[in-house]
């Protein structure tokens, strides 16, 4: 018994060191994991999911103090100025051929009704077809106009704008936790970092067993006294051990360096939960490559089944921006656990005693499908 | 027409110091070759000889580098001039119907070509039934072509090629991966074809029996042409003579022979072999000289075929590798345990109620070779599937190597070697990877692999080679690296899925001599399928399968006498209109009428009295008799024979 253990451990390492030596002499595919696990994780380091430079153009129509008081507070680093126009109907243009983000238009008598204490009206056209950039226009240019009138209202009562402290009014003193400059770089690319892991974790072992069916080597395995478990094992393991790798100089080498991510947990936990991850992940990788007959045809589906999974993850679109139906679809994507753990464990140092519910979540559902991928590969090749 | 050979100005093709680079490689290299109009000209060459990248030349959708290519007397230089010759030119690229759409049916991929090659609507239909009616596809129009066998898969390529009447069809290795049946119903459709229309065809083949069929050919290895003509002129470019005999002990006779003559190889139970510049009683006497001592039968000389021929220019142009012969080492010839290797009793295999084997039953000794040969879909390939433990049978009984097939799967596994059809290696590891890869697989403990690997490698001829990734391999030596794996466990029984498809003669030779080794000295029982039939001579014992059954069980010599007995001699017949003559002979009601190049063959039952049937039938129309000869028959015309004459059992049924 003891020495068929041994032989069973023998053939697993021949099996994993071959996957690993044919995956180091695979020069397009060594490039691929490369530049997706640094340069392509760096280079988001310049995408920000807030307004950084929107232009406005301005139709003033009073061409008063008033007037140029106010368009002098869209103010870089949010807006820029884009000119000023001579009718609104150009500003429409503008803001069709995507050139201004937004279309500012100050009344004639803007001045003149501001400082007689009559009514008058600020037209912001804003091109929300990007939502995110376009409702941060409207409610940042929305907080300026009001503060400037609220401001005006103050200096016709006659009171200073130091005199504003002493007005009785709520005080907002929110607290932003967990990412308190509310910066945008850490949360894009880690989520990017997932995202990475995802793709690998699918395509690599798919590649791996596709491959062998392509050159036909997968026959002369079968022949061999090795059992399908010997065959797809030596894949996950590999594979994985790869992942760890690009992963930890993701993270060491990018993150924490050029986006000062803090890493407030723990590392072992966080790599811990990355091998289940992959594990679980590798399943659909291997179910792929029951599915396909070359490596074109393993991507194809790869990607159709990317997709999704990526959608409902979370990664982009927040589960609080999901309808009803697809929030609890969300439960099936393993990536929504991985990146609520992911997110918790790097960002806010959470521990198991807070995100066990997500690694139950994504235990069961990776036995699931690591097991559904196992099955499917043992009746194609057992 | 091809036999009145009318004085036309200019040949179909004429090839000038042709060469084409891949990179820094030089494929082909100075190619001269001209094919007369109305002639079937044949290129044959190993893989890699360079025969694609001429073909792809001549039909112009390849870029050269050196030399010109004229058709019809069109020198094709430019993109124009190679659109002026496209409509009287036909091309079939390599591999199974590549070129048809496998989702389409039979009639909608020859209507899609003849609407690409721009046939007048009017005439697509006749021309349609008639080039079905020839290639007897007419009966599976519907039939989407993914599920045409591969031969069928063949005609309707030729179909499809040959929709717009071209002049010229260029056929890039029509008949590799083909059974031998459907080889020669495309011989024939192909005959045929140039007895109507006249037209001329550049054909290419890796298998060298198949020189008898052209006209003229060149022979290529390496990128060159290594001699042009006809085959007969191609003979007797290598002055010498074959000597064929039985000799006991025979690994002992052919170390002899080997030790002073080059070319000599094994063919199951008799020695072959090449003495070159000698007329054949020398031959014979310095045969027989060198075998003093031994028990020798049957010695005779024979005239020699194309691929002896082959094999003395590439030997007298020192372009033969070294020969490692494998000797025997101390330790290695196991004892003989279990004589029978492998016992199949009525072994059955259903699938979704089509029965894919049915009731196969043979034996096989240790120290055997046991080929198995049939078409493709005929069940070799499911029935080695349960040979090896992959497919438990549905029904009857089976012990490899001593355990039972259906309880003992993995046993199987772990003492049989096999390689399959692809030389299935991992290219991107090294040799010595791929066979330490190998070992770890089959358990081998740790401190014999290394001495086993060695001793492996020895054997193949691969020691120096270690360091190589498999990728890089020529295909021969890829061949015996994959047999090398297969071989670093010590099975008792070999497996080999048609190990030897596009590798040079001299590789198969080599190849040959490895496993008669094997069998002989460390007593492995070996089963091979294979589809060259000049393959099978080599094998002691022949099993024949045709629609899931094995129909015929024998030695080699033993089929070919059963084929003389049922339907009488081969004749070989030359005449000066070899195709007038054919028509002729078939319409007499001759058996197997098959056109061969310049000759016709047939069987007859009695030759004299046939031979004066012949000379009255052709003297009747005034066409010039040459020659009949008899001929021994080949495996191939036992093959064809018996398959045959099954197919129509089963149609009158």
């Amino acid at each position: 018994m003891n020495s068929r253990l041994t032989l069973w451990w023998s053939r697993l390492a021949a099996m994993t060191v071959k996957e690993l030596l044919q995956l180091f002499r695979d020069g397009f595919l060594m490039f691929a994991i490369v530049f997706l696990f640094t340069a392509d994780i760096y280079m988001t380091r310049n995408v920000r999911l807030e307004l950084n430079h929107a232009t406005v153009v301005v139709h003033d129509a009073d061409h008063s103090a008033a007037s140029r008081e106010l368009i002098y507070r869209f103010r870089p680093p949010y807006f820029q100025l884009g000119g000023e126009i001579q009718d609104s109907r150009e500003g429409q243009a503008l803001l069709d051929q995507g050139q201004a983000l937004a279309v500012l238009d100050i009344p004639p008598y803007f001045q003149r009704d501001l400082q007689s204490g009559r009514p008058t009206d600020v037209q912001v056209l804003v091109d929300t077809s990007n939502t995110v950039l376009g409702t941060l226009a409207a409610s940042y240019s929305g907080q300026i106009i009001g503060r400037y009138g609220f401001e005006a209202a103050l200096a016709r009562m006659g009171a200073s704008e130091a005199s504003l402290d002493t007005v009785p009014m709520i005080q907002d003193q929110h607290r932003v936790w967990y990412n308190p400059n509310q910066n945008d770089a850490w949360f894009i690319p880690i989520s990017e970092l997932l995202t990475v892991i995802t793709v690998m974790a699918i395509m690599l072992p798919a590649a791996a067993a596709v491959r062998e069916k392509e050159r036909g080597t997968i026959e002369q395995l079968l022949v061999s006294p090795l059992t399908p478990a010997l065959i797809l094992l030596p894949k996950v393991i590999s594979m994985t051990l790869v992942i760890l790798a690009g992963t930890a100089i993701s993270l060491f080498l990018v993150l924490v360096p050029v986006f000062g991510v803090p890493i407030k947990g723990s590392l072992p936990l966080f790599f811990a939960v990355t091998t289940l991850y992959t594990v679980a992940t590798s399943g659909l990788g291997l179910y792929i490559a029951t599915l396909s007959r070359n490596l074109a045809q393993a991507a194809m589906l790869a990607i159709f089944i990317l997709m999704p999974m990526v959608f409902l993850s979370g990664a982009w679109t927040p589960p609080e921006a999901m309808p009803a139906g697809l929030r609890e679809a969300m439960y099936l994507s393993p990536l929504y656990y991985f990146i609520e753990m992911g997110y918790g464990i790097l960002l806010k140092g959470a521990g198991l005693d807070v995100l066990w519910d997500s690694l139950l979540g994504l235990t069961l559902l990776g036995v699931g499908i690591f097991g559904f991928g196992v099955r499917r590969f043992r009746r194609q090749f057992g | 027409m091809g036999e009145a050979a009318p004085l036309t100005p200019a040949p179909a093709v004429r090839v000038q110091g042709f060469g084409k680079r891949y990179r820094r490689q030089a494929a082909v290299a100075g190619v001269d070759l001209e094919v007369r109009r109305g002639e079937i000209y044949g290129l044959i060459g190993p893989d890699g000889a360079g025969k694609s990248s001429l073909m792809k030349a001549v039909a112009g959708v390849l870029a050269f580098e050196e030399g010109s290519i004229e058709m019809f007397g069109i020198r094709i230089d430019s993109e124009a001039a190679a659109e002026r010759v496209k409509g009287r030119l036909g091309f079939m690229p390599q591999g199974l119907g590549l070129n048809l759409y496998p989702e389409l049916s039979v009639e909608e991929n020859i209507d899609f070509f003849a609407r690409l090659r721009g046939v007048p609507a009017a005439e697509i239909a006749a021309r349609k039934a008639k080039l079905l009616a020839m290639t007897r596809l007419d009966r599976f129009t519907g039939r989407p072509m993914k599920h045409l066998s591969g031969g069928m898969k063949q005609k309707l390529g030729l179909v499809c090629t040959l929709i717009h009447e071209p002049e010229l069809i260029v056929l890039d290795e029509p008949t590799t991966g083909v059974d031998p049946v459907s080889r020669r119903d495309f011989w024939a459709i192909l005959a045929e074809l140039l007895r109507e229309k006249g037209i001329t065809a550049l054909i290419s083949t890796a298998y060298m029996d198949e020189a008898e069929r052209f006209h003229r050919l060149s022979l290529m290895h390496g990128g060159r042409v290594l001699a042009s003509g006809e085959p007969d002129a191609i003979r007797a470019r290598t002055p010498g003579s074959v000597v064929e005999l039985e000799a006991e002990p025979q690994v002992e006779a052919l170390d002899r022979i080997q030790a002073s003559l080059a070319q000599a190889e094994s063919v199951g139970p008799r020695l072959r072999v090449f003495v070159d510049d000698a007329a054949p009683e020398a031959a014979v006497g310095t045969v027989a000289g060198l075998l003093k001592g031994l028990s020798l039968r049957d010695l005779h000389a024979t005239t020699p075929d194309l691929e002896d021929a082959f094999v003395a220019l590439l030997r007298r142009q020192r372009l033969v590798e070294e020969r490692v012969v494998a000797k025997p080492r101390a330790g290695d010839g196991d004892p003989p345990g279990d004589d029978v290797a492998i016992l199949a009793k009525d072994l059955t295999r259903d699938f979704d109620g089509f029965r894919a084997v049915d009731r196969a039953s043979f034996t096989v000794h240790q120290g055997d070779i046991f080929g198995l040969v049939g078409a493709n879909g005929a069940g070799k390939t499911t029935l080695i599937k349960m040979l090896t433990g992959i497919l438990p049978p549905s029904d009857g009984e089976g012990r490899v190597a001593g355990a039972d097939m259906h309880f003992a799967a993995q046993a199987i596994k772990a003492r049989i070697g096999y390689t399959s059809q692809a030389f299935s290696l991992y290219q991107d590891l090294s040799v010595l990877e791929n066979l330490r890869l190998y070992a770890r697989i089959y358990g081998v403990a740790r401190h014999a692999a290394g001495e086993r690997i060695e001793q492996v490698a020895e054997l193949t001829g691969l020691t120096g080679r270690e360091r190589q990734l498999a990728g890089r391999l020529p295909l021969g030596i890829r061949q015996r690296l994959a047999l090398a794996c297969a071989l670093v466990h010590r099975p008792r029984i070999l497996f080999l899925d048609e190990p030897t498809s596009g590798v040079d003669p001299i590789g198969r030779r080599r190849f040959w001599d490895i496993l008669v080794h094997l069998a002989r000295v460390e007593q492995v029982a070996i089963l091979i399928t294979t589809h060259y039939m000049s393959e099978a001579e080599h094998c002691d014992r022949l099993a024949l399968m045709h629609a899931g059954r094995i129909v015929a069980d024998d030695p080699p010599a033993a089929l070919k006498q059963a084929l003389r007995e049922e339907a009488g001699e081969l004749l070989e017949v030359a005449t000066d209109r070899p195709l007038a003559a054919m028509a002729l002979l078939e319409q007499a009601g001759f058996a197997g009428v098959a056109l061969f190049g310049r000759h016709i063959h047939l069987f007859a039952r009695d030759a004299h009295t046939a031979t004066r049937e012949i000379q009255t039938i052709l003297a009747g129309r005034g066409i010039g008799l040459a020659s009949v000869t008899p001929r021994p028959p080949s495996l191939e015309d036992v093959f064809v024979y018996r398959i045959t004459a099954l197919e129509q059992g089963e149609q009158r049924l």
